[in-house]
């Protein structure tokens, strides 16, 4: 466990612990700025429906990412059932609001807890029998390629190839773009500051510990098996939350909406690429990444081509992320004695 | 009920063939090769060309192989550099993530290339008798090539030098390079030599009924099942899972229904990592 | 046989052992001892290309094999027994053995007087490697080691975990090995055992060597008696 991909900058930058930022501001103000560039797009874009129904998918990606992110980023767990998991709160609170007529909050609120106890109980598997990143993805795409299948054929309940029409919360939001796009945009900052307070607490802590060296981490009397069921618990609740939102907000759900090759894929890459285990990494990765599938969307019969070869560059190249990649740049360069004044000019 | 276990099992060889090729690379060094099953396929493409061209059956198999083979060496000389270089977690993931990227760039290439994808090889012929069941010559041959690149494949692990030079190196890599054995060497064979046997499984598919072009992952991912079930690492887990699951799934097919026997398969995967992660003879501890 | 130059190697860039430099004679027994975490498998493990080295230069009959990898090293002539054996475990005896070999095939001959060396090898030729005691391992270790007809033994702490009498008799086939022409080189914890065998030896000690000498001047040294072999 201990060669994995390091969330180096955070290492080296507590390992010298500045003093504690105090203020909210100080505390969030990296989601904030997030929250106000993000919530500029649709002033600038508001008025084409074709680009608000990408920017709404881009902020569904990146709270998948950040929900993932807890998952793998925070203790390595590799779920490969991101899809999966927002498939099972998206069905389930159309489901709920649609078939058995219960109020939308209380849909979302009960997917997002089956999600939840779903995810729980893979990590608890993963934990229980000791299971190494190559099994947990294998288990867990089991998952995927199941729900996938079930899918498909319980048609009375899922409406199989053609989809399920999800008419609870339509009317409030169908038609117009923009209340869509800022319902996403405050599930995305709810979940940062999620992520935010799980950093500084002492599940956060925990989460660090077992990251760089688990049998450490067991000795120190951190209960590793506790804390990869929260992030399990945690992550899938979000995502189960954010298929819920996602499937009412949309109206429709059907097969391709919470495929593996529509939804995992996409979101590793996303928080591979913007770095694990960082606040924002995923967000960069998911709004970069959605640029891109859109500049590749004109080349449709070469996209997957291209999506593949970008994979394979980024990958080659950036192996810890952005961000991470950019941390570790700036704690090298920090870490120079006399070279402090340029450093914070860098930054 | 007979028809259907003697289907199961040449199926059954041909599963056990797609995961030795996987199960060996993983053994041997650790990585997953997620660009397996669409290597695979682009094999049966190049023989099924090959026969519209005009060549004679063996040798647009020996092609189809062939070119396979080169592409599983160049794949290995160059992105699989940098995956060796990292260790443990960290080289598990890129091998995955670097393969996934070849996968798609070779459906993409497929797709775009062969639009309206389904492609059979087409073996001309009557039926023949065997055992009371009756066989096209397709399916005879397809059940030939099977059975004889097992045996190959067996023979070779068990008696050959180099056959038992990579089960050194899978045992214990550091006790192979005492022994005068070079790892990286094996390792690039084994992965070309893995492509080969999956694009036999794709030639062979294809002489049976035709496959869609689109068939790289699920061939992907029944070689994971496959060798998931067999045990990560292990030949004769590969061909013994193969063979369990070939007949499951051709009886289950046919009593039951294509989703319910994809799930079954699946749940088997699911149920050896949890219940007994080495699976049915595998070496992990 | 073997020449040493002014080696340094380690571990994730700190040095373990800092410009060692040692000869082994044709046909000569010598040993490395010291201490535990004096370096002597960090040596080894550099000098037979396990671990790159960070200075030095390595010389086997003659040939630079100082940026050989290992399994070339082995190739050249060095067989390298280490003190956790890496046998096939899933292997039986046979098997393990006939790798020693390779990329040929074992010759029967060789094969006759490793099992006449070693007697329990024989009696269980068919069995796997991870089923077998400690010393039978050992013993199988040396045995693949010894089939590739090697001009350099190299032995790292032989009798580690195995009980007196097997490691006196684990001694005793090393002389026959060495009357016979092979050249040994041994790293070793259990002092007397190995100055009994050894022509020449040097002294490792965090990582430097402290004094060399023949094994009748090591015997008689002041320091290696108290630090080596418990006598005031």
């Amino acid at each position: 466990m201990t060669d994995r991909l390091p969330e180096s900058g955070t290492a080296a930058v507590t390992a010298v612990p500045s003093p504690a930022p105090t203020s909210v501001l100080q505390k969030y103000w990296p989601i904030i700025a997030t929250a106000l560039i993000l919530g500029l797009v649709p002033l600038r874009y508001g008025d084409s429906r074709a680009t608000m129904g990408i920017a709404v998918a881009g902020v569904l990606f990146a709270t998948y990412a950040v929900s993932f992110n807890i998952i793998f980023g925070s203790t390595g767990q590799l779920f490969l059932c991101i899809g999966a998991l927002a498939g099972v709160g998206g069905y389930s609170s159309a489901i709920l609001a649609d078939r058995a007529g219960l109020p939308l909050l209380l849909s979302m609120v009960l997917a997002a807890l089956v999600s939840s106890a779903l995810g729980a109980a893979f990590s608890w598997l993963v934990v229980r029998r000791s299971l190494d990143v190559i099994f947990t993805g294998i288990l867990t795409l089991t998952l995927s390629l199941s729900f996938s299948n079930l899918v498909l054929g319980q048609r009375n309940w899922t409406g199989g190839e053609t989809g399920l029409v999800v008419d609870a919360g339509s009317e409030t939001l169908l038609g117009d773009q923009i209340p869509p796009y800022y319902i996403m945009l405050g599930l995305l900052v709810l979940f940062l500051v999620v992520y935010r307070l799980l950093q500084q607490s002492h599940i956060g802590w925990a989460f660090r510990a077992l990251r760089d060296d688990e049998v450490a981490a067991e000795l120190a009397g951190v209960n590793v098996a506790r804390y990869r069921i929260y992030a399990g618990a945690i992550g899938s609740a979000m995502l189960g939350l954010a298929g819920a939102v996602w499937a009412h907000s949309e109206g429709f759900i059907g097969p391709s909406t919470y495929a593996f090759g529509s939804v995992d894929v996409r979101v590793i890459v996303m928080v591979a690429f913007g770095g694990m285990g960082t606040l924002l990494g995923p967000v960069l990765g998911a709004v970069v990444f959605t640029v891109v599938d859109e500049i590749l969307v004109s080349f449709s019969q070469l996209r997957e081509v291209l999506y593949g070869v970008v994979i394979i560059i980024l990958f080659l190249g950036f192996k810890l992320g952005v961000i991470s990649e950019f941390r570790r740049l700036v704690t090298r360069l920090r870490s120079r004695p006399g070279r402090r004044g340029r450093a914070s000019e860098l930054r | 009920m007979t028809a259907a276990i003697l289907d199961g099992i040449v199926l059954g060889l041909q599963f056990g063939l797609l995961g030795v090729g996987l199960t060996l690379v993983y053994g041997l060094g650790g990585v997953l090769n997620l660009a397996h099953g669409s290597m695979a396929v682009v094999g049966a493409i190049v023989v099924a060309n090959s026969m519209a061209a005009g060549a004679p059956v063996l040798v647009a198999v020996g092609a189809g192989l062939l070119a396979v083979g080169v592409l599983g060496l160049v794949l290995d000389a160059t992105l699989m550099r940098p995956v060796y270089r990292l260790r443990g977690e960290s080289r598990v993931l890129l091998s995955l993530l670097l393969t996934l990227g070849v996968a798609f760039v070779i459906d993409g290439l497929l797709v775009w290339r062969y639009p309206i994808g389904s492609l059979g090889i087409h073996i001309g012929g009557d039926p023949v008798e065997i055992l009371g069941v009756r066989m096209r010559t397709g399916s005879l041959l397809a059940s030939a090539i099977s059975i004889g690149a097992g045996t190959v494949l067996v023979a070779f692990f068990r008696l050959s030098t180099a056959g038992r030079a990579v089960r050194s190196v899978i045992q214990d890599e550091v006790g192979a390079r005492l022994c005068g054995i070079n790892p990286a060497a094996v390792r690039s064979l084994i992965f070309g030599l893995s492509g080969v046997l999956a694009a036999l499984v794709a030639v062979t598919r294809s002489m049976t009924a035709p496959i869609p072009t689109t068939a790289g992952i699920d061939f992907t991912i029944l070689a994971l099942i496959v060798t998931v079930v067999g045990g990560l690492g292990s030949v004769a887990g590969a061909f013994s899972a193969g063979i369990i699951l070939g007949i499951v799934n051709t009886v289950s097919s046919f009593y039951i229904g294509t989703y319910i026997t994809t799930i079954m398969l699946l749940v088997a995967a699911a149920l050896t990592i949890v219940l007994r992660p080495s699976g049915l003879l595998g070496t992990r501890a | 046989m073997l020449e040493v130059e002014g080696l340094s190697a380690g571990y994730m860039g700190d040095d373990v052992v800092h410009d060692i430099s040692f000869r082994v004679a044709d046909g000569a027994a010598v040993t490395i001892i010291g201490s535990n975490g004096a370096g002597k498998t960090t040596l080894f493990r550099a000098v037979c290309g396990l671990l790159p080295k960070s200075a030095g230069r390595v010389t086997l009959d003659g040939a630079d094999i100082s940026d050989l990898s290992a399994h070339r090293v082995a190739r050249a002539g060095l067989a390298y027994v280490p003190s956790e054996r890496h046998l096939f475990p899933q292997m039986t005896v046979v098997e393990n053995l006939s790798l020693g070999a390779f990329p040929g095939r074992p010759d029967p001959k060789t094969m006759a007087v490793v099992l006449d060396l070693f007697p329990q090898l024989g009696e269980r030729q068919n069995q796997r490697a991870g089923t077998m005691s400690g010393g039978e391992q050992q013993m199988l270790a040396v045995g693949r080691a010894l089939i590739s007809k090697p001009v350099l033994l190299v032995l790292d702490e032989p009798t580690t975990g195995l009980a007196p009498k097997l490691a006196a008799d684990a001694y005793a086939a090393l002389a026959v090995l060495q009357a016979e022409g092979l050249t040994l080189l041994i790293a070793e914890q259990q002092v007397p055992l190995a100055l009994s065998l050894a022509d020449h030896g040097y002294v490792l000690e965090n990582g430097r060597v402290q004094l060399e000498g023949s094994a009748e001047e090591l015997e008689n040294d002041p320091e290696v008696r108290r630090a080596y072999l418990g006598v005031a």
